[in-house]
C-alpha cells in the first residue's frame, strides 16, 4: 500500500503537442481517487506514466514516498486494467492470472492457490481453462481486474475498466469494485470519462481538461461548488443551466458580484412553488416535457435562452403553455465571464457542505 | 440456411474444386510419368495411369546420378535457411515493429527496398563477396544471403504493427523483462506469421537455380535444381527418368505445406481486445 504523489508533471509528445499541463495531484494511501474529464484530455496518458509506461517531460511522481521518474515498470509495483482489457489472447484464464507471478519465479503451488482463490473471488472458476476469445466481456474485464490483483500491488490504476460493458453490468461491476476496494484497502487510481461514475465511486475526484487538472475535492464538493465553469458544466446529468440575471423576472434581486458575471442553476434545482420569500423567480414556455419515470425533464425557452429543469411530474402545465419556476438564491452558482473561475457571492447560505465539512 | 445461401455455397465448392484440380492436375501427371517403362512413357502424349507401375527411374536417378547426394544438399541449404530467416525475421520484424530506437524508419525503408531489388541484380556482387571470404562452394554461400530475407522481414512487422501495443505493456506491468515478453508474449503471437514465413522461404531456397548454380560450381555441392538442369541437358530423350527427378523435388514441398498448414491458418488475435 502506498500514497501516490503527483508534482507539476508535464507530458509534451515529440510532435510537441502538450498533452499534460502541469498536473498535481496526490491519491492517498488506501484511497478510491476517481480521475475524470472528457475524451482525449490525456487520462490514458496520465495513467501510462504513472506505471512507467512513458515517460515524463518534467516533474516528480512518487509512490509510496518514492521518486518513481527513472524507475521502469517492471519495478513501480504497480498493476493496471487497460481501456482495452489487453489480456493475453494466447494464454487461458488461468496463464492470464499467473503470468504475472510466474514471471516473478513464485513458487508453483502457491501461484495455483492464489489464482483460484481470486478466480473464485471474481466468479471466474469455470473459465480457467478458456481463452480470452471465448470470454464474454464482462467475463475479459474481470480477467482483467484479477490479473491485476493478483500480484498484490501498492497501487492499482485502473483505465476506464468499465467503459465497454453494458449499463446493468457496469453498475453490477461498479459495485463490486468498491467492495473489493474496501477489502483489499490498495491505494487505486480509477479514469473514467463517465462523470457519474466519478461521483459513485470516487472518495474524492480529480477532474481533468485540456491536459489542466480543474479541480480537487470530494464528489459532493464537486457538485455543490465547481471551481469553475467547466467543471459545473460537465460534472452533473442533465448539465447544469447558464443563465443571465436577465433570464430571471427581478433581474435587480440576483446577488450581485463584480460585473460580468454568469449564473448557473441546476435542473433539480427549480421548483414550481416559492419556498420562500428569497427565491428567484424565471418564466417560460414549456417547449418539451420527456419523462423519466418518477420525474419530467422539461426544457423551456425566454427571451434569454433555453432552461432545463428536472421536476415531479404530477400538475405540470402541457407543452405550450407557460410556466413560473422558483430557486433558491443559495442554490446560484455564479462564474466570472472573463476567466470562467467561481466566484462566491456575499452573504448566501450555500446548500451544499463547505470544503471543511469533507466526507472522508 | 436459405436456398440462395445454400446456392452461393456449392457454387464456391466447385469453383474451388476446379481450382484445386487444375493445380493437382500436372502434379499427379508427372508422377505417374514417374512410375512408367520407358516406352509407355515416351509415347507422344503419355496416359495418365501407369499400366504397368515400376520403381525403375526412381532407383536409375538415385543410384545412377546421385540424386540423394543432390537431395541433401537441396535439404540441408533449405532448413538452415528457413531456420535463419526465420530467426531474423522474426527478431528484426518485431523491433522494426515496436520497438524505439534513433533510425527505425530509416531501417525500415531500406529493408523496403531491399524486397524491390532483384535477386538477378545482386548475382555478380554476391559472388565477388562470397570468393572474398573463400566460402564459395560452402552451404553458408546459399543460407546466407537467403536468411535475411527481406520480404519476411517485412512481413513479420507488418504483423506485430497490428497486435494492440498495450498487450506488450502488460506484460511489462506484470513484471517480465524485455526477453521474456519476446519469448512468452511476441514469439506465440506471431507464430502463425513466421510457420509463413518460414514455409515461404523453405520453397523459394529448395526452388533457387540462378545463385546456387553460379554460388556452387563444384559437382558434390550442387542442389536438387542445378543438378536436375544438368541431367536434363544429359538425358533429355528419357521422360520417365526426368518425371522421376520432378518428383522427388517436389514431394519435399507437399510434405512442407501439410506439416505446417495448421500453424498459419490459426488465428490467435480474436478475442484480445474488446471491439
Ligand atoms: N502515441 C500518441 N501519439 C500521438 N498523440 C497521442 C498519443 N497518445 C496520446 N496522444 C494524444 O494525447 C491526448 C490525450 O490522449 P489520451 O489517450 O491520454 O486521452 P484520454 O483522456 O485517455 O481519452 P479517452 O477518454 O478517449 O481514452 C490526445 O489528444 C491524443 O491525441
Ligand atoms: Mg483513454
Amino acid at each position: 500500500m502506498a500514497a501516490l504523489e503527483i508534482e507539476h508533471v508535464e507530458k509534451t509528445l515529440r510532435s510537441g503537442q502538450s498533452v499534460l499541463r502541469d498536473v498535481s495531484f496526490t491519491a492517498r494511501d488506501g484511497e478510491l481517487l476517481a480521475v475524470v474529464g472528457p475524451s482525449g484530455c490525456g487520462k490514458s496518458t496520465l495513467l501510462r506514466l504513472v506505471a512507467g509506461l512513458d515517460s515524463i517531460t518534467a516533474g516528480v511522481i512518487r509512490i509510496g514516498g518514492r521518486t518513481v521518474n527513472e524507475v521502469p515498470p517492471q519495478q513501480r509495483d504497480v498493476a493496471m486494467v487497460f481501456q482495452n482489457h489487453a489480456l493475453y489472447p494466447h494464454m487461458t484464464v488461468y496463464e492470464n492470472l499467473a503470468f504475472g507471478l510466474r514471471v516473478r519465479g513464485t513458487p508453483r503451488t502457491q501461484i495455483d492457490r492464489r489464482v483460484r482463490q481470486t478466480a473464485a473471488q471474481l466468479g471466474l472458476e469455470a473459465m480457467l481453462k478458456r481463452y480470452p476469445r471465448e470470454l464474454s466481456g464482462g467475463q475479459r474485464q474481470r480477467t482483467a481486474l484479477g490479473r491485476a490483483m493478483l500480484r498484490n500491488p501498492a497501487l492499482f490504476l485502473l483505465d476506464e475498466p468499465l467503459s465497454s460493458l453494458d449499463v446493468p453490468l457496469r453498475a453490477e461491476l461498479r459495485r463490486e469494485l468498491a467492495a473489493l476496494h474496501r477489502s483489499l484497502g490498495t491505494t487505486m487510481v480509477y479514469v473514467t470519462h463517465d462523470q457519474s461514475e466519478a461521483l459513485s465511486l470516487g472518495q474524492r475526484m480529480v477532474v481533468l481538461a485540456g491536459g489542466r487538472v480543474q479541480q480537487i475535492d470530494t464528489p459532493i464538493n464537486v457538485y455543490h461548488r465547481p471551481a469553475n465553469r467547466f467543471v459545473a458544466g460537465f460534472v452533473g446529468w442533465p448539465p447544469m443551466n447558464f443563465l443571465t440575471a436577465e433570464s430571471f423576472d427581478d433581474g435587480a434581486r440576483v446577488p450581485a458580484g463584480a460585473s460580468g458575471l454568469e449564473y448557473g442553476v441546476r435542473p433539480e434545482s427549480f421548483s414550481t412553488q416559492a419556498g420562500g420569500p428569497d427565491d428567484l423567480q424565471l418564466a417560460g414556455r414549456i417547449e418539451r416535457i420527456e419523462s423519466q419515470g418518477s420525474e419530467c425533464h422539461i426544457e423551456l425557452t425566454q427571451r434569454f435562452g433555453r432552461v432545463l429543469a428536472r421536476l415531479r411530474c404530477e400538475k405540470l402545465p402541457r407543452v405550450g403553455e407557460q410556466i413560473r419556476l422558483w430557486v433558491r438564491r443559495s442554490d446560484l452558482h455564479a462564474f466570472d465571464r472573463t476567466n470562467g473561475q467561481r466566484v462566491e457571492l456575499m452573504g448566501l447560505e450555500r446548500s451544499g457542505p463547505r470544503p471543511e465539512e469533507r466526507t472522508q | 440456411m436459405s436456398l440462395q445461401n445454400r446456392t452461393l455455397r456449392a457454387g464456391t465448392y466447385l469453383g474451388l474444386a476446379v481450382l484445386a484440380g487444375a493445380t493437382l492436375f500436372p502434379l499427379l501427371w508427372v508422377t505417374s510419368i514417374a512410375l512408367m517403362r520407358a516406352p509407355e512413357a515416351a509415347a507422344g502424349t503419355p496416359s495418365l495411369w501407369p499400366h504397368h507401375p515400376t520403381l525403375v527411374n526412381v532407383i536409375n536417378i538415385i543410384s545412377r546420378q546421385h540424386l540423394g547426394r543432390y537431395f541433401f544438399n537441396s535439404l540441408v541449404v533449405a532448413i538452415a535457411t528457413m531456420a535463419l530467416s526465420m530467426l531474423v525475421a522474426g527478431s528484426a520484424g518485431y523491433g522494426l515493429a515496436r520497438v524505439e530506437f534513433r533510425g527505425r524508419r530509416m531501417v525500415s525503408w531500406l529493408v523496403m527496398l531491399g524486397v524491390l531489388i532483384p535477386n538477378q541484380a545482386l548475382v555478380l556482387p554476391l559472388f565477388e563477396m562470397f570468393r572474398t571470404v573463400h566460402l564459395v562452394n560452402h552451404y553458408a554461400a546459399l543460407v546466407l544471403p537467403a536468411a535475411a530475407n527481406p520480404v519476411g522481414i517485412v512481413l513479420v512487422q507488418a504483423y506485430m504493427r497490428a497486435i494492440p501495443a498495450d498487450i506488450l505493456d502488460a506484460a511489462r506491468i506484470d513484471g517480465a523483462s524485455e526477453w521474456r515478453i519476446y519469448r512468452s508474449i511476441v514469439v506465440p503471437l506471431m507464430a502463425p506469421m513466421l510457420a509463413a514465413v518460414g514455409v515461404l522461404i523453405f520453397v523459394v531456397s529448395w526452388n533457387d537455380f540462378m545463385w546456387p548454380m553460379i554460388a556452387m560450381q563444384q559437382e558434390s555441392m550442387q542442389t536438387l535444381p542445378v543438378a536436375l538442369a544438368a541431367i536434363d541437358r544429359e538425358h533429355y530423350q528419357d521422360i520417365g527418368l526426368m518425371a522421376a527427378g520432378a518428383t522427388m523435388t517436389m514431394l519435399p514441398m507437399v510434405f512442407v505445406f501439410l506439416a505446417s498448414q495448421r500453424y498459419y491458418l490459426r488465428s490467435v488475435i480474436a478475442g484480445s481486445l474488446t471491439d
